[in-house]
């Protein structure tokens, strides 16, 4: 995969980016690592093990809840579902990135004006 | 979905490996039956992609990341009985409501109708109440099958229901039939919505059965 994005940098946003593909659906582990490279348009994989610990905290707060699916082949997939709170979370994490987007940006590429 | 034997065996191993030494916990058993569903799916499409077996397995190992945390997390989990307690008290809960719901509703059933056979002269209203004993069989299977033991965790709840419902519809079969000889008093005509209902049930739970995975708890 092409570029890097530091961990420090893609590990608060690790929540909001999993809120994401669950608010377009349930799903389960392996299927939302697959989702997350395509949301990505293959250029970012976010390791299963984060997803995995992200997932138990999720559930802990409240933000999804979790469920057997129905395979009784003795393959069964644990599924995800988001929670009214965790779309109420997931929208103002998305708020809260456009502003920060806007103002890192602005940090990090302006340039200070001394003629004013 | 995979079902290669060879595969489950060595992803089974590889997790074993992983999760050494961290204490039994509910969550430890749902946390790596979750691992191992999705690392044979992975596995499972390096081999579509044309790798072998060894390095399939090999590469979605490795690709996992780092565990350490999940790991961790795990093993303070095994290690606190008490927050091990409070996972399970829900569920133990209901189990327990369960089983005394379902076995007094199996007393009742089979003492009304009791009460009732010796007091009424029409067999068929006094078999009614039989019908309580069905319910009750239901829910006490449900109860008894989700419940955690010390030799055992508790089984999926859908699985669970399932069985509940397999049972229940045994039970109801020889409700029918025993309701139908009641009215009409001839055992062949008894005999055949029983088979029915019988049938079904012995073929889903069989299939159950068949397809079971271990719950046993490793240390115990």
């Amino acid at each position: 995969m092409a570029g890097k994005i530091s961990t420090d940098l893609i590990r608060g946003h690790t929540s909001t980016i999993i809120l994401n593909v669950l608010r377009q659906g349930d799903s389960y582990g392996y299927a939302i690592y697959k989702q997350i490279i395509a949301l990505s348009d293959n250029q970012y994989e976010l390791k299963e093990a984060t997803l995995y610990t992200a997932f138990r905290r999720l559930e802990k707060e409240g933000y999804i809840l979790s469920y057997w699916g129905d395979e009784t082949t003795g393959s069964r997939r644990k599924y995800y579902r988001i929670t009214e709170a965790g779309s109420q979370f997931y929208e103002q994490s998305q708020k809260d990135w456009a502003f920060a987007k806007n103002i890192l940006d602005k940090l990090i590429n302006g340039g200070l004006n001394h003629d004013e | 979905m995979m079902n290669n034997s060879s595969v489950d065996k060595k992803v089974k191993e590889r997790i074993n490996e992983l999760f050494a030494g961290v204490g039994s916990s509910q969550a430890l058993f749902e946390l790596k039956e979750e691992l191992s569903t999705n690392i044979k799916e992975k596995v499972a499409d390096f081999q579509s992609r044309g790798m072998d077996e060894q390095q399939s397995l090999q590469e979605a190992m490795i690709s996992l990341g780092d565990l350490s945390e999940l790991v961790e997390e795990m093993r303070q989990l095994g290690q606190n009985q008490a927050k091990q307690k409070v996972y399970s008290t829900r569920a133990a809960q209901i189990s327990t409501i369960g089983i005394v719901v379902g076995v007094l509703l199996i007393l009742f059933g089979g003492l009304v109708c009791t009460m009732l056979f010796f007091q009424t002269s029409e067999t068929i209203s006094a078999v009614g109440p039989l019908i309580f004993v069905v319910l009750g069989g239901a829910i006490t299977t449900y109860s008894v099958l989700t419940r955690e033991t010390k030799k055992c965790y508790g089984m999926n709840k859908i699985r669970a229901t399932i069985y509940a419902a397999a049972v229940g519809t045994g039970l109801f079969g020889f409700f029918v039939s025993i309701m139908t000889y009641a009215g009409m008093g001839k055992i062949y005509t008894a005999i055949a919505p029983f088979m029915v209902f019988f049938m079904i049930s012995v073929g889903v739970i069989l299939y159950l059965i068949l397809t079971e995975v271990d719950r046993k708890k490793e240390n115990s």
